[in-house]
């Protein structure tokens, strides 16, 4: 279908807003009034989205463009399964947290949980993201379980926490416990890597390009060109995704853990001169 | 994830034949702990006291504590989560990097010696402090520290308990816990409690700037948080309760003085084992409890119609 429903924020809450209203599944189709009485929770209360967005319908697509400082608004596409959300600006926690389809891209910055406990569809992030991107919440055995999160800046700690499958790439630097007790899926960290990355995996790839402090419990297994990975930067690039080209190129170390589990994880530390 | 793993105080000083004690100096900390309830009492199965128990103490410096322990395990600061992994991967007679167990400040031959002594032990107690919990990785060391004793009860009994301080918090934990299921950082915007550390949480809503008010009951968190968070704490109605003019009640919107609990009001405080024990008033008071003025404020606000 065509046609875009565009939100502006008019002013910055100055508590946060939760606003999981704003998903394609629950916009698409709606005219302007009943979108703008849909409900919001800005702390406490309820309140309509229209109280704090100028609402504009173009046709009944499935296409939302939100613009304004979203940093305090929370839970944006979450759960949606179809459409596609764009951000131009600032963004708060649990973008995309449960989304099943469809697509959301970033022009700024997004925050903590991004992604959380995705089981598919596509992230992508221009610039930098917090903590917990693709994680699970606390109490849960799983994060994300399939889908897509592109990175093209940095990330904060618990990158992929209990991430069970699908895939996570961070151009920037990440913090520490990155694919903490992840079950499978792959993690592609580009840029600096905090410390404990793989803590407690059982299962999975975490690919690094920087020098990485490992845990005593990852042990080196080999020196190896894995074929996979090639074919991995090339399905990133077809997505628009920066990879540098000398990365197609070289071998890279291999690492298993974490033993304490004991799990069956993998880190590639890439060494170009191996 | 491995749970809680916990006994009492007195299962500690009646059963327990390995203490650890872990980022913590209980003799200058928690004095009577040592005499009263892990090292020289003498149990129901350690009728010879002292002389039942060994004592290992991990930490980065030698504290007065380590005079008490039989074995000090001195490691590098905030190594705590690989000794922790490491030790974990040893006790499944998993391998580990010699090299990079190097690195924590303790050799691969003590963390053997050590991980030899907690499976052989009939009942091992790991108590830690704040060099654990408050350092680089914070919650995750905790989790180590649990997931560790959690797991050691497949060889023997183990267990782990953090080591409180600061009156009743261990009560406020409790208390949340069996009304909300929760332990700390719920929300409850939505109507239902909702548990999320790091949004949810005190350090965190201040320091993001996420709350337009704040009530503090028994806490001085302008002496202890992060500047951002005293800033926003200057910026936003804040309202504290305690016994004392705190430094938060200096900076606080409204102070109001109560009555010291344990002195003149009564109640129930948990000590660190989260055994309730009621208090009663020994002296009476010009100031009203906690609980009298935060009833007050909640009939007040009841009794407004305006949201």
């Amino acid at each position: 279908m065509a046609g875009i429903i565009t939100l502006t924020l008019r002013e910055t809450p100055h508590v946060p807003l939760e606003a999981e209203v704003i998903c394609p599944d629950v916009l698409a189709g709606k005219s302007r009034e009943e979108i703008q009485a849909l409900p919001v929770f800005l702390g406490k209360r309820t309140r309509r989205l229209g109280d704090f967005f100028e609402v504009e319908v173009d046709g009944d697509g499935e296409e939302v463009h939100l613009r304004g400082d979203l940093r305090k608004v929370r839970w944006i596409g979450r759960g949606m399964t179809r459409g596609r959300v764009v951000i131009h600006g600032d963004v708060g926690m649990h973008l995309g947290a449960f989304m099943r389809g469809g697509t959301i891209e970033v022009f700024g910055n997004a925050s903590d949980w991004l992604g959380a406990e995705m089981t598919g569809g596509q992230i992508y992030v221009h610039g930098n993201a917090g903590g917990q991107v693709g994680a699970g919440y606390r109490g849960s055995p799983v994060g994300m379980q399939g889908g897509t999160i592109l990175i093209e800046g940095s990330a904060g700690p618990e990158v992929g926490m209990r991430l069970r499958r699908g895939l996570i790439a961070v151009g920037g630097s990440v913090g520490d416990f990155a694919g903490l007790h992840m079950q499978g899926g792959t993690i592609f960290l580009l840029g600096a890597v905090g410390i404990r990355t793989g803590a407690w995996m059982v299962r999975g790839t975490i690919v690094v390009f920087r020098p990485i402090a490992l845990l005593p419990t990852f042990l080196y297994a080999c020196t190896y060109r894995p074929t996979f990975l090639r074919l991995y930067f090339r399905y990133l690039q077809t997505l628009g995704f920066p990879i540098p080209p000398e990365a197609l190129e070289g071998a890279y170390h291999r690492y298993t853990g974490d033993t304490a589990v004991p799990g069956k994880g993998e880190i590639l530390q890439w060494a170009p001169d191996a | 994830m491995g749970g809680k793993p916990a006994c009492t105080l007195g299962e500690v000083k009646n059963r327990a034949d390995l203490i650890i004690y872990w980022g913590g100096n209980p003799a200058e900390c928690h004095p009577r702990h040592f005499t009263k309830y892990t090292l020289t009492p003498k149990g129901k199965f350690t009728p010879n006291g002292r002389k039942d128990r060994t004592m290992v103490l991990v930490d980065i410096r030698e504290t007065p504590s380590a005079r008490a322990a039989d074995i000090f395990l001195q490691i590098r600061p905030g190594r705590d989560f690989e000794v922790l992994t490491a030790l974990r991967a040893i006790i499944k007679d998993q391998p580990v990097d010699p090299e990079r167990v190097a690195q924590t400040g303790l050799t691969l031959d003590q963390l053997r010696d050590l991980a030899g002594r907690m499976k052989r032990a009939r009942f091992g107690v790991m108590f830690f402090g704040m060099g654990l919990t408050m350092t680089r990785g914070k919650y995750m060391n905790s989790s180590a520290i649990l997931t560790l004793a959690a797991e050691l009860n497949a060889f023997t009994k183990f267990i782990a308990m953090p080591m409180r301080g600061h009156g009743n918090v261990t009560g406020a934990d409790t208390v949340l816990r069996w009304t909300t299921g929760y332990p700390f950082g719920v929300c409850f915007n939505r109507g239902y409690p909702r548990y999320n550390p790091g949004e949810f949480s005190t350090i965190d809503l201040l320091v993001r700037g996420d709350v337009d008010a704040v009530l503090v009951v028994g806490a001085d968190p302008a002496a202890t948080m992060p500047q951002p968070a005293i800033e926003h704490l200057k910026r936003v109605p804040t309202i504290v309760l305690d016994p004392k003019v705190s430094t938060t009640m200096r900076i606080a919107r409204v102070g109001i003085l109560t009555a010291a609990t344990g002195i003149s009001a009564g109640g129930t405080v948990y000590r660190m084992d989260e055994v309730p024990i009621p208090l009663r008033p020994a002296l009476r008071s010009p100031y009203p409890t906690d609980e009298e003025v935060l009833r007050r404020i909640r009939q007040t606000l009841a009794a407004r119609t305006d949201e």
